[in-house]
C-alpha cells in the first residue's frame, strides 16, 4: 500500500540528517557520493527537511537545511541525532553480503572484524542463526579474482558441462561470480574468440600464461544459462514428482505439467548428460523421445551392468 | 509522495518528542498534514503512515492508556529508535561498503540499505571483479530473519500444508535459502522459495532456541551423509578422468590417477544417484548391497525407455 520509493527516500533522509549533524562541515560532493544522491535529489530532500519540524511549525520549530556554497547545512534537528535502527531485511542483507565475501575466501581481516562487530551490535546471535555457504571447493576463486583484477591471462584445463570432454584454453578473466550455488568465471575465451562463462568447479588446472590483457571498457552482461544451438541433442522426458528437482538444476523447458508428472524438453550438446541423468533417476523418469539418448543410456548401462555382475 | 514524506517526518518528530503516548486524535489535531480530512480519509492516512514508519525500522508501540483498554496511544522510545553504533573503523567501513555492493539479494544490492543508515557508502576501494547473487526475494527472508531474532513463531503453507514452525535460523546453500526450525514432529528444513502465506506471530520470545544451536551444523554434510538409513562404509573406485572431481566433492587432496575412496553413507538413495552421475566412470566395489542397489537402479532406468 506504500510505495517502496517513499520508504527508501525517507530512509535516506533519516540517515543524512544525523551524518551532517555529527560533523562540523559536510561537503556537497562527498554527501552526493556517500548517499548515492543526484544534485537535484539532494536539493529536493533539503527543501523537504526545512519545512518539517515540531508542532506549531513556526520559524523556531522547523529544522534548518540548506546548501551554503559547497556545504550541506542541517540544524535544529536534534531529535534525529541518530539514524533509525536496521530493519531485519536490511540487517540480513548486509550480514549476508559480508558472510558471502568471507565465505568466498577473499575477505580482508577488516571485513571479518566488521561483520563480527556488526553482528554484536545489531543482532547478538545472528552468527548462529544465519549462514551463507558459497564454498569454493576448487580453491580457484582467489586466483581467478586476482587475475581479473590484475588483467592477467590464464590457461585453464576445463571439463565442459555439456560435452563430457576436457579442453585446454587461454582466457582473459573479466569477473568471477557466484549464482545458484556455483562459482563462474566470465571473460574472453581465446579458443572460441568470444565471451564465455566457465564453471569454476569444472576447472581442473589453472595457471598464468605470463601475458597481460586489456580489459574492455564495455563488458557484456554475463549469462550462466545454457543457450541451445542447432546441433543440440534434444530429448523429451517425463519426470515423476520425486524427480522434479531436475527443473532447478538443469536448463530445461517444461512442456506439460500436472500433479502427477512433468514433461520436459532437455537440450544438450551431446547425449552423455541426459543419459547419465536418466540412469540416476531410475523409475522416477521416463525417456519419451530421443533415440540418441536411449542408445547412450543402453551403452553406459551395459558397461555398468558388466562391472556389477 | 512529497506530502507523505513531509507528513511522516512531522509525525515521527512528534512521536519522538512526546514524553507520553499520543492518541490518533492527538496526531490528527497536532501534526501538520492531517487536518481537514474526513474521519475515513484520516484513518487511511494514519494507517498508511504507521506502516511506513515500521518499514523504516521505527519501533512504533501501541499502548493502552487506561486499565479498561478503551483508549490507545502511540509512542516511539528515542533510545530504542537509535541505531546501535557498531564502532567500525574506516577500514572496516570500506570493507563492508565493498561487500554490500558485490552481493545481490532479491535483485538489488544486498547491503546498501543498511550501509546508508550506518553512515553511507565509503569510497576508496578499486575495481572488485568478484560478485555474488544470492537469488530470491528478500521480503520473505527478511520477515523470517526478524522472526528468528525476536523468537516469534511463524506459520506458512508448504507443499499444500499449513506448517507451524519455531524458526531457528536461515541458510543459503547451493543457490537456495533454507529455513531451519522446529515443527510439531521435530526439527525440519524448508526451502524458503516454496514458503507461501507467511504469518509471523504477535508475541516476541515465544519460544526458546535449543542451547548451542548453530545453523552451520545443519548444513555440513553431503546429501549421501544425511539420511535415515543405517550407516554403511562404501568403497568406490573413480576412473582417472573423474577422480579429481570426485576428490573435490569428498574433500580429499587433488588426485590425478584412479582414486579408490571410502565413503560414509546414510542416505542410500542419494548415494546411488551421485555414483551414477559419473556414468560408467565410477564403480562401487563394496559392500554387496550397495552394488546391488546401483545395478538395480540401472535396470530400472533402462526399463523406463519408452
Amino acid at each position: 500500500m506504500t510505495s517502496a520509493r517513499t520508504v527508501s527516500r525517507l530512509s535516506r533522509i533519516l540517515a543524512l540528517i544525523p551524518y551532517v549533524l555529527d560533523r562540523s562541515s559536510a561537503d556537497v560532493s562527498e554527501i552526493i557520493d556517500r548517499f548515492g544522491y543526484t544534485q537535484d535529489q539532494l536539493t529536493r530532500d533539503l527543501n523537504t527537511i526545512f519545512v518539517c519540524g515540531l508542532p506549531g511549525y513556526g520559524p523556531g520549530d522547523l529544522m534548518e537545511a540548506y546548501l551554503d556554497e559547497d556545504e550541506v547545512v542541517i540544524d535544529a534537528a536534534d531529535f534525529f541525532a541518530k539514524a533509525p535502527r536496521l530493519t531485519p531485511t536490511e540487517a540480513l542483507g548486509l550480514l549476508a553480503a559480508g558472510m558471502t565475501v568471507i565465505g568466498s575466501g577473499e575477505a580482508s581481516p577488516a571485513l571479518e572484524s566488521a561483520v563480527r562487530k556488526l553482528t554484536k551490535a545489531v543482532i547478538p546471535d545472528a552468527d548462529t542463526a544465519l549462514t551463507v555457504d558459497v564454498l569454493d571447493e576448487s580453491k580457484h576463486v582467489g586466483a581467478l579474482r586476482d587475475a581479473a583484477a590484475g588483467e592477467k591471462v590464464v590457461r585453464i584445463v576445463y571439463r565442459s558441462v555439456g560435452k563430457e570432454a576436457t579442453t585446454t584454453r587461454e582466457i582473459e578473466p573479466w569477473s568471477v561470480f557466484t549464482t545458484l550455488g556455483r562459482w563462474y568465471v566470465f571473460g574472453h575465451c581465446r579458443l572460441v574468440d568470444g565471451p564465455r562463462t566457465f564453471r569454476v568447479d569444472r576447472i581442473k588446472e589453472l595457471g598464468p600464461t605470463g601475458e597481460g590483457f586489456q580489459r574492455p571498457a564495455d563488458i557484456p552482461e554475463h549469462g550462466v544459462g545454457y543457450s541451445p544451438s542447432a546441433d543440440d541433442v534434444v530429448c523429451v522426458i517425463d519426470l515423476q514428482p520425486a524427480a522434479r528437482w531436475v527443473l532447478e538444476y538443469y536448463p530445461v523447458e517444461v512442456v506439460k505439467e500436472s500433479a502427477k508428472q512433468t514433461r520436459i524438453r532437455f537440450h544438450s550438446p551431446d547425449a552423455e548428460v541426459p543419459a547419465r541423468l536418466l540412469l540416476r533417476l531410475g523409475r522416477d523418469a521416463t525417456l519419451v523421445e530421443g533415440p540418441l539418448v536411449a542408445d547412450r543410456m543402453r551403452e553406459i548401462g551395459r558397461k555398468l551392468l558388466t562391472k556389477y555382475q | 509522495m512529497q506530502n507523505v514524506v513531509e507528513r511522516v517526518l512531522n509525525l515521527l518528530i512528534y512521536l519522538l518528542e512526546s514524553p507520553n503516548p499520543v492518541t490518533a486524535d492527538d496526531v490528527r489535531n497536532t501534526v501538520h498534514g492531517y487536518a481537514d480530512q474526513s474521519d475515513e480519509a484520516f484513518h487511511r492516512m494514519f494507517e498508511r503512515d504507521k506502516d511506513v514508519l515500521r518499514r523504516l525500522g521505527v519501533p512504533l508501540k501501541r499502548e493502552a492508556l487506561d486499565a479498561w483498554e478503551i483508549d490507545y496511544g502511540y509512542t516511539v522510545d528515542p533510545e530504542e529508535y537509535a541505531i546501535p553504533d557498531p564502532r567500525l573503523d574506516h577500514e572496516e567501513r570500506v570493507a563492508l561498503s565493498v561487500a554490500a555492493r558485490m552481493v545481490r539479494l532479491g535483485g538489488a544490492e544486498a547491503g546498501v540499505g543498511a550501509i546508508i543508515k550506518l553512515g553511507g557508502i565509503e569510497r576508496g576501494a578499486g575495481l572488485e571483479p568478484l560478485a555474488a547473487d544470492l537469488g530470491e526475494g528478500a521480503e520473505t527472508l527478511g520477515a523470517l530473519f526478524g522472526a528468528i531474532t525476536e523468537r516469534r513463531s511463524v506459520e506458512f503453507t508448504y507443499r499444500g500444508e499449513i506448517r507451524p514452525v519455531q524458526p531457528y535460523g536461515i541458510a543459503h546453500r547451493r543457490g537456495h535459502w533454507y529455513l531451519v526450525g522446529r515443527a510439531p514432529e521435530g526439527n525440519r528444513m524448508y526451502r524458503v522459495d516454496r514458503i507461501s502465506g507467511l504469518e509471523v506471530g504477535e508475541r516476541p520470545n515465544a519460544f526458546k532456541k535449543p542451547r548451542g544451536f548453530d545453523i552451520k551444523d545443519a548444513f555440513r554434510a553431503q546429501p549421501w551423509e544425511t539420511g535415515p538409513d543405517p550407516e554403511l562404509m562404501a568403497t568406490v573406485r573413480f576412473d582417472s578422468d573423474v577422480a579429481w572431481w570426485a576428490a573435490r566433492s569428498l574433500g580429499l587432496a587433488e588426485h590425478e590417477e584412479d582414486l579408490t575412496a571410502e565413503v560414509r553413507v546414510t542416505n542410500r538413495d542419494a548415494f546411488v544417484g551421485w555414483i551414477l552421475s559419473f556414468g560408467a566412470s565410477a564403480e562401487v566395489l563394496g559392500p554387496g548391497e550397495l552394488r546391488d542397489l546401483v545395478s538395480q537402479r540401472v535396470n530400472e532406468a533402462l526399463g523406463q525407455i519408452a
